[in-house]
């Protein structure tokens, strides 16, 4: 095992018991973890999202490299190139797109953005959030009416054509199962109406859209523990992993160490909240 | 004013108008901007919401550091974490030979060092926290105070129990008598009698045992009282059948916002 | 009895960090001490399973991979496991990623199993087109032009230049669409924006708290079967043969799920002890 990979496995069980020290109290490591997180995430996105989408499909677009050429435009790629050869490779960005100056639009747009962050010129921003709310807006328009409305109306309507189907049937298709998902469905949406008041038997049908609506909450409650029990293993797994000899026993030197260095805070917090006796 | 307000609003309606028509217009110059240039813009511009809201962050750290406001000392710490990804990110590959953008996933980079031992084991772990804090919850919160509580308690329980290996292993006639056992306790609350409640529970539990002996103690038979089958039931109808609900209502909302949005009626964007 | 519910009483104001202690221990000591509960797959498991063994030969299939480290345990074993059911039967895949740290796990599980493994060739057995970022607006260029989102591959090569590329140019070119999903883009953005328009069969495996939400997809056939989370993935591991990950974790799942359940109960017997208490005085 590299000397890198035996670092890391050291770091990675440090932070991993730093988070889990939250679970004893707020403390010091807990801080320098989550703090740590905060500003690796944020470098982490943003160099993810610049190599795999601003480079190549915005700069590639606008200073392709098949169409390179000694020209005012590909003068200010050079002057670029001079500062930054990494982002702006000598010779254009080869990523096999034609020239789109077209693209000088959302280069706008986007730095109009980045604009906010100047109290007197955020109003730029709006340009850009107004597009990406149109945009957004006219996708899921019509991709939530087709799918979240249309298709499941569609599958909640009663089976009756289907007459191999038996009348009860624990598993598949039944005459008993496809009643239960109309009546759901029906009496859930009808819970939803606010208009009118929920009383006699509009009342009562709007009771029973409770109760499958409360399965859903219990069977949702379910799969959430199912889930987060999930994850926690995955995180035994890994500390598991690196207690081995292959990591230098990292879990099996970081924890005591951890553990003692909380008693004795713990032990410190207690001495201090001592009451003082006045002696007499 | 025109610049602040009208404008955002018609952009919004222009494109807005545009992405919703362009589901069912023909026409190929058209077709070609919605589908790829479009959505291309989107792409861009979402990465530059990612660069804000890192810049964004920086800025209150520093904010915080300059102003040695309570907790500065870990701002510091929030600021070298960001410096050491962007130095992985855009100044030192670690590596010879690969390309600088193929940097981000190839192995023995510095970057995806940084990946594999300080954002995944930190990522990783605060969504674990939460396994915790959902025992804890359900421990201390989750209370049968009245028939609802019983039906999400019941049904969680179930789901919990007969997803799992363990489930599995439950035999169906362990269920029954556990039914038995809880119509007894039930009727004794109810009547408070105990010849009624002894009759029942008496009686309960001799029909389930002769059942049992005369049908072999089957494992999953009755399939109605087997947890797996049981659970998949749940998770399949009545369960379904209350998601369907909400997503319906959630559907419809959606479609109206994104109206309201287009036309121009709704503009929380520019904060109003 | 007075003593029994004094102590039910007791322990139902236990300071929560002994509960966390229980929960630590009864997910930790399984992994140790495995008890090797037997795995039954479920209908939805098995629906998945059928739809990907009845594909026909050579078919084209789209993986995509829309998940973080943080669900890895439950996404990962589910996404090697379709993976070697695909390669297995000789289909051509095809890798996208719709999150940014879905590349380092799409990566990973390529490693594992399509060079360690099944040793194949890179760009005539699978292509790892990578990520790129727009969520629904990415699956909407897909579905109309893959080649203008993807003018590369991950490792920076032309698409063009990729021999599996001959032939795909939009959503409608493959056979089938796997996708191992744990929340926003993912499995719900598939069906509305590709599935659902175009009738391209899918599949997804989910995290276990996105199953409720994709369950009315796969009820009303939108999307055939569904993996729910890491007991999704470990019936999965069984049907094709293979154990992996989330079987072993199967042990201390199903122990802390007893154990949970155990406390709601002891937790709900104390309720009951004190309202009673409460209502005699």
């Amino acid at each position: 095992m590299s000397s890198t990979m035996i670092f890391g496995a050291w770091i990675s069980v440090f932070l991993t018991f730093g988070i889990f020290s939250y679970l004893y109290k707020d403390n010091p490591f807990y801080k320098f973890a989550e703090h740590l997180f905060v500003g690796v995430s944020a470098g982490y996105w943003t160099s993810i999202f610049f190599w795999t989408q601003i480079q190549p499909n915005l700069f590639g677009r606008l200073w392709p490299k098949t169409e390179y050429t000694d020209n005012l435009w590909y003068g200010i790629y050079k002057g670029l190139s001079f500062f930054s050869s990494t982002i702006f490779p000598v010779g254009g960005i080869d990523k096999g797109h034609a020239l789109q100056m077209i693209y000088l639009i959302p280069l706008a747009l986007g730095i109009m953005m980045l604009l906010s962050l100047i109290p007197k010129v955020n109003w730029f921003a709006r340009w850009c959030i107004g597009y990406t709310v149109g945009m957004a807006a006219g996708l899921r328009a019509y991709g939530y009416l087709n799918s979240n409305v249309i298709a499941q109306i569609k599958a909640s309507a009663f089976k009756f054509g289907n007459f191999d189907q038996p009348f009860f049937s624990l598993s598949g298709d039944s005459y008993f199962n496809s009643l239960v998902l109309l009546v759901g469905t029906i009496s859930g949406l009808l819970y939803f109406y606010f208009s009118k008041s929920h009383t006699g038997l509009f009342g009562k049908i709007s009771r029973v859209g409770i109760f499958f609506l409360m399965i859903s909450f219990g069977a949702s409650f379910g799969f959430a523990v199912m889930g987060r029990i999930s994850l926690l293993i995955g995180r035994f797994v890994d500390l598991i992993k690196y207690s081995n000899q292959d990591y230098n026993y990292a879990t099996l030197w970081i924890l005591p160490v951890l553990i003692l260095v909380l008693a004795f805070s713990a032990y410190k917090d207690k001495a201090k909240n001592k009451p003082i006796v006045n002696e007499k | 004013m025109i610049w602040k307000r009208q404008i955002p609003i018609l952009i919004v309606t222009i494109v807005g108008l545009l992405t919703l028509f362009g589901w069912f217009i023909d026409e190929p110059t058209v077709e070609s901007f919605v589908n790829d240039d479009a959505t291309q813009w989107y792409d861009i511009l979402a990465s530059f919401a990612i660069f804000l809201g890192a810049l964004n962050l920086m800025k209150m750290q520093i904010n915080k550091i300059i102003k040695k406001k309570p907790g500065w000392i870990y701002s510091i710490i929030a600021i070298l974490g960001f410096i050491f990804a962007i130095t992985a990110g855009f100044f030192i590959k670690g590596v010879e030979g690969v390309e600088w953008g193929a940097h981000v996933t190839t192995d023995g980079t510095l970057f995806k060092w940084m990946f594999d031992f300080v954002f995944t084991p930190l990522s990783a772990t605060m969504f674990s926290l939460l396994a915790f804090f959902v025992a804890s919850a359900a421990y201390r919160s989750f209370r049968i105070r009245n028939f609802e509580a019983s039906l999400l308690l019941v049904s969680g329980i179930i789901i919990m129990i007969g997803r799992v290996p363990v489930g599995g292993i439950i035999s169906s006639w362990f269920v029954m008598y556990i039914l038995v056992l809880a119509l007894g306790i039930g009727l004794n609350i109810r009547f408070k009698n105990k010849m009624i409640t002894l009759a029942v529970v008496g009686g309960g539990i001799l029909a389930v045992t002769t059942a049992g002996m005369l049908s072999g103690w089957p494992l999953d038979q009755p399939s109605i009282f087997y947890l797996p089958v049981l659970q998949d039931w749940i998770y399949f109808y009545p369960n379904v059948a209350g998601t369907r609900a909400i997503m319906i209502g959630i559907g419809l909302g959606i479609f109206a916002t994104s109206i309201r949005y287009i036309l121009g009626i709704e503009k929380s964007y520019i904060g109003e | 009895m007075k003593t029994i519910t004094d102590l039910i009483l007791k322990m139902g104001k236990t300071d929560r960090r002994w509960i966390f202690l229980i929960i630590a221990l009864v997910t930790l000591l399984p992994l140790f001490f495995p008890i090797g509960l037997p795995i039954r797959a479920t209908e939805q498991t098995r629906v998945v399973y059928e739809a990907i063994e009845q594909l026909p030969p050579n078919s084209k299939v789209l993986l995509s991979v829309e998940y973080s480290p943080a669900t890895k345990p439950e996404n990962h074993p589910m996404t090697i496991s379709v993976m070697r059911h695909l390669f297995r039967n000789k289909h051509k895949v095809y890798i996208t990623c719709l999150w940014p740290d879905g590349q380092f796990m799409a990566q990973d599980v390529i490693n594992m199993v399509a060079v360690d493994e099944f040793n194949l060739t890179y760009g005539e057995d699978y292509v790892f087109l990578g990520f790129r970022p727009g969520n629904e607006a990415v699956i909407k260029g897909i579905v109309s032009n893959i080649r203008k989102l993807y003018t590369v591959d991950v490792y920076q090569t032309l698409v063009d230049e990729i021999p599996m590329m001959d032939g795909i140019n939009k959503f409608t070119d493959f056979d089938f669409l796997f996708s191992s999903s744990s929340g926003f883009p993912g499995t719900i953005e598939w069906v509305q924006y590709a599935a659902d328009p175009t009738g391209v069969p899918m599949s997804s495996g989910v995290t276990s708290i996105q199953v409720n939400e994709v369950m009315p997809y796969v009820q009303s056939g939108q999307m055939k079967g569904v993996l729910a989370g890491m007991p999704g993935a470990a019936e999965y591991e069984a049907l094709i043969g293979i154990k992996g990950d989330a079987t072993s974790g199967m042990d201390a799942q199903s122990i802390a799920h007893i154990v949970i359940v155990l406390f709601i109960f002891l937790g709900n017997a104390a309720f009951f002890i004190e309202r009673k208490r409460s209502k005699k005085y």
